[in-house]
């Protein structure tokens, strides 16, 4: 990859994890020019998120897993002909003059950059979830706890504590502990019983996975040997402390049962990033259990717009792996379109990844399920917690507000909640569950907030400098 | 207390001001880790004078905004986006309240 200075390509990337990698490689290969845009200085996504340049980082995600996804980094930063646009973030999407133009705001100010296809891999996020105390200093998404491990060597507020229900803190726990973090607990909000149902009904999915499951295994191996206990039915109750967080409670509140921690990792699972697809209308289901909106795509990964397209987790949060083959789709499925190659070639390329995304998607239909965090979100539905952190209003408020409407929109207005600088990205789940539950509705059939521009929070000053002609 | 591990080796350090104070940072550090190191996490207090801390780390939550000081103006901009350089001068919102 090279830094370039070019306005107009023929197709850009929106995200450079493994899906938008995979994606340009393809296109590199049969010579389309393409660019990459992301937010961090360098590529790899959230899951390969890399230290500075300057930094020399020893045995640096070097778990197994990791490997196919390490090598597919190393191959697209040694390719010349794909440009590269770091720091920077994508907050617009619209009709350009060659197709599709995008806005991205930087250091430097705003860019409009065009190109007949775009494709829109923006990732997921930690599922923002409100438990009481979880505005403190010192409480944060388990993701985010494990990108300042990767990324910047740095371990938060110890000891520290796990909570949640997604299986994915195992390893950030264990990743913390063997780079020399304390870890107090990990702790799971359902029961060893009702994972084990889980387990049972995807068996032929856990057996055909045994690598996969090995790798929680010898994580869960790795955090005994480390003295870190890994609890099973142990729903958090409430995060405790004045100015940042000692304390997480745990158990019933008539025999609460408090673990001291200078930090506290939540986990319950993961939101495809929606803001860019929505801004620019791009049809969106509800993404269940864990929720979000995940865009829809037909067989190449192409949305309901044409020419803009879609893969990885902003199709729905199912993994790496997946991610990487659908940007490999997407990248042939454009390729084609762009007249590059056949789609008779492109059907026949396309086919190997078409068959392990699939039966990877059985594996991610599993942890799905294992994951599922409705009881755990209808707990903090019913309390009086902060659900909206930029203009802190609490579930209370909503409930109150929903007994005379329902619509998300309206709760918006009259609330504020999802009105401040996150742009609803923290709450907006928890208004539509709450919503829906109040209406007797499933959650397939919301609406959720009208998608602006722009799509990231950028400075009015940004907005209204404009290039001298 | 936040530490750094020893898996990366940072290069020379480099000197920022964070709310008037020098510290010690290395060059394209982020702010939100040093915000992490030096403040527990803590970006702000809100409206009511409650401690904030930041809680996506990857420029979604919008909570690790801080005030970025430089050519005369002060600029808001994501802590964890955003590169420690030498002599950086940041403000967070852990003294005075919302804006």
């Amino acid at each position: 990859m090279t830094d370039n200075a070019e306005t107009s390509y023929d197709v850009l990337i929106v995200g450079g994890g493994p899906a938008g990698q995979a994606a340009a490689l393809e296109l590199a290969a049969v010579g389309a020019r393409c660019a990459v845009i992301d937010e961090q200085a360098r590529p790899g996504g959230q899951i390969l998120r890399q230290p500075p340049v300057s930094f020399a980082a020893q045995n640096w995600v070097d778990e197994n897993s990791y490997r196919p996804l390490r090598q597919q980094l190393r191959v697209f930063e040694n390719q010349a002909a794909i440009a590269w646009l770091g720091r920077r973030s994508v907050i617009g999407l619209q009709p350009g003059p060659q197709g599709h133009s995008l806005t991205t705001s930087g250091a430097d100010g705003l860019q409009e950059l065009s190109a007949a296809h775009v494709l829109i891999a923006a990732g997921c996020y930690d599922m923002p979830y409100p438990a009481p105390g979880w505005t403190l200093p010192g409480a944060m998404g388990a993701g985010a706890m494990q990108t300042l491990l990767k990324a910047q060597g740095i371990v938060t507020g110890e000891p520290i504590v796990f909570a949640g229900t997604h299986p994915l803190m195992l390893l950030i726990a264990a990743q913390i502990s063997r780079a020399g973090g304390k870890v107090a607990e990990v702790a799971f909000d359902r029961s060893l019983a009702t994972i084990g149902k889980s387990m049972i009904r995807h068996c032929a999915t856990a057996l055909r996975n045994g690598s996969l499951l090995g790798e929680a295994g010898k994580a869960m191996m790795d955090l005994r040997r480390a003295g870190v206990p890994v609890r099973f039915g142990r729903p958090l109750q409430e995060i405790t402390g004045a100015d940042r967080v000692t304390g997480a409670v745990f158990g019933e509140a008539d025999h609460p049962e408090t673990t001291p921690c200078g930090s506290i990792g939540l986990c319950y699972g993961f939101l495809p990033q929606s803001d860019l697809p929505r801004q620019a209308g791009l049809s969106v289901r509800w993404s269940s259990p864990s929720g979000g909106w995940a865009t829809c795509h037909d067989q190449w990964m192409q949305s309901s717009v044409e020419g803009v397209w879609v893969a990885g987790e902003t199709t729905g949060v199912a993994g790496a792996p997946i991610a990487r083959d659908e940007g490999r789709i997407a990248g042939l499925g454009i390729a084609a379109a762009l007249g590059l190659i056949t789609n008779r070639d492109a059907t026949r390329r396309a086919a190997p990844f078409r068959q392990s995304r699939k039966a990877a998607m059985r594996f991610a239909a599993m942890l799905d399920d294992i994951a599922a965090p409705k009881q755990a979100l209808d707990r903090v539905a019913a309390s009086n917690t902060t659900i909206c952190r930029c203009e802190k209003v609490s579930a209370s408020a909503v409930r109150e507000t929903l007994g005379s409407t329902t619509d998300v929109n309206a709760v918006k207005r009259i609330t504020r909640c999802g009105m401040g600088l996150c742009q609803g990205r923290n709450c907006e789940h928890m208004l539509i569950r709450m919503s829906a539950a109040a209406e007797g509705r499933g959650l397939e059939t919301m609406k959720g907030f009208t998608g602006r521009f722009p799509a990231r929070p950028v400075s009015i000053a940004d907005l209204l400098e404009k290039p001298l002609p | 207390m936040s530490k750094r591990i020893g898996f990366v080796e940072p290069p020379a350090p480099i000197h920022i001001e964070l709310d008037g104070e020098v510290v010690e940072a290395y060059e394209g550090e982020s702010v939100a880790a040093l915000l992490v190191l030096h403040r527990d996490g803590m970006s702000r207090r809100d409206r009511d004078g409650d401690a904030r801390g930041l809680w996506c780390n990857m420029g979604t939550c919008s909570e690790c905004f801080v005030r970025l000081l430089e050519h005369g103006r002060s600029r808001r901009v994501r802590a964890c986006l955003l590169e420690a350089t030498d002599g950086m001068r940041i403000a967070t919102g852990s003294h005075t309240q919302d804006d």
